[in-house]
């Protein structure tokens, strides 16, 4: 699965969980200011992005790190390739 | 007839809110001594109460229906509820419950803004759940609800612009997972009529609730059963929104 693969399905997946506006997934939108999730939704995602990419993410520090939608894109990425990574 | 609506209904409801101010502590202390209910379910039976009189205030102008609650309903208790968000004045009309030991969950502005009302939901123990944060909120509810009161959320959080369902927030649903509470979705339509966002101007109007079945969350499992949960609630209270609103 390519990166842009990868940002496709994200996106694709945080709008039909959090019903947003496709117009508003911009890689610098803000996740609480712009896209309106607060700290639950973020519990969510993670449930929701772990199923989709097949990656352990729950616990993992970088996720305090998170602000923006691009953020989530590059965190799960070197997610999703430490653990392919890790599988071969 | 809108004129006579707003000048009849604004003056008596302030007349009203600073009757129900100035009478509370004596009602209160009589209250408690024949009753010795909690300070809190005494707030949330006095939070009611207001309401029903509002209801009686506005009664020239707007008719109220409700369905689905019958004797079953009364004593599904506690419970969670959760409710669709049109109007400021949905909250007035939750009187329409059968039921008052309940506990409204709201965001931290109501709290801030609502200075007469504030002492009143801070006695009722209603959950600001903004500035206290879910794990809090959750640690409040479970012990409003082992005392035997229910939970009551907006699970879209703001009030709709459109009268269309907006998205659900997760907190309602996560909840009756943890407490193992049955969720009772509530619907209601009409109030956005009443009194639209971002206007004061009164109208009158018909305001229909309809109680949903229970939801049990014994039947949603794993870790994204409140997900799940969430979404089928929403999808059998836009069905039913659709076919009231087809009525009115």
């Amino acid at each position: 699965m390519t990166d842009v693969e990868i940002i496709s399905l994200v996106n694709d997946s945080l709008i039909e969980e959090f019903e947003l506006d496709e117009s508003a997934m911009v890689s610098e939108a803000e996740i609480f200011a712009d896209l309106g999730l607060d700290s639950l939704d973020i519990v969510d995602m993670v449930v929701v992005l772990e199923g989709l990419l097949e990656i352990k993410i729950r616990d993992d520090e970088g996720l305090r790190e998170i602000r923006t939608l691009g953020d989530i894109h590059r965190f799960v990425i070197t997610k999703k390739r430490e653990t392919e990574t890790a599988a071969d | 007839m809108l004129a006579l609506m707003n000048l009849w209904v604004y003056p008596l409801l302030i007349i009203w809110t600073v009757v129900g101010l100035l009478i509370s502590p004596v009602t209160f202390l009589l209250w408690r001594g024949v009753s010795r209910w909690s300070v809190a379910k005494i707030m949330r039976h006095f939070i009611w109460l207001y309401g029903r009189v509002w209801m009686l205030i506005v009664l020239p102008f707007v008719s109220f229906k409700r369905e689905g609650f019958d004797q079953a309903y009364r004593q599904r208790t506690p419970c969670i509820y959760v409710i669709n968000h049109l109007s400021f004045f949905d909250t007035f009309c939750m009187a329409l419950q059968p039921v008052s030991d309940i506990a409204f969950v709201v965001r931290a502005w109501p709290f801030r803004r609502l200075f007469w009302y504030t002492a009143f939901m801070r006695w009722a123990r209603y959950l600001d759940v903004e500035d206290a944060g879910f794990s809090a909120s959750a640690e409040e509810a479970r012990l409003i609800t082992d005392a035997g009161g229910s939970i009551l959320f907006f699970p879209e959080g703001h009030r709709s612009r459109d009268g269309e369902l907006q998205r659900f927030y997760s907190g309602a649903f996560l909840l009756a997972v943890k407490l193992n509470l049955p969720l009772v979705p509530l619907c209601i339509t009409g109030t956005d009529r009443l009194l639209p966002p971002g206007t004061f101007c009164l109208r009158p109007a018909r305001v229909r609730m309809q109680a949903l079945p229970p939801v049990d969350p014994a039947a949603f499992t794993g870790e994204d059963a409140h997900i799940v949960m969430r979404k089928q609630v929403k999808a059998k209270m836009a069905l039913k929104l659709k076919e009231m609103r087809a009525v009115d």
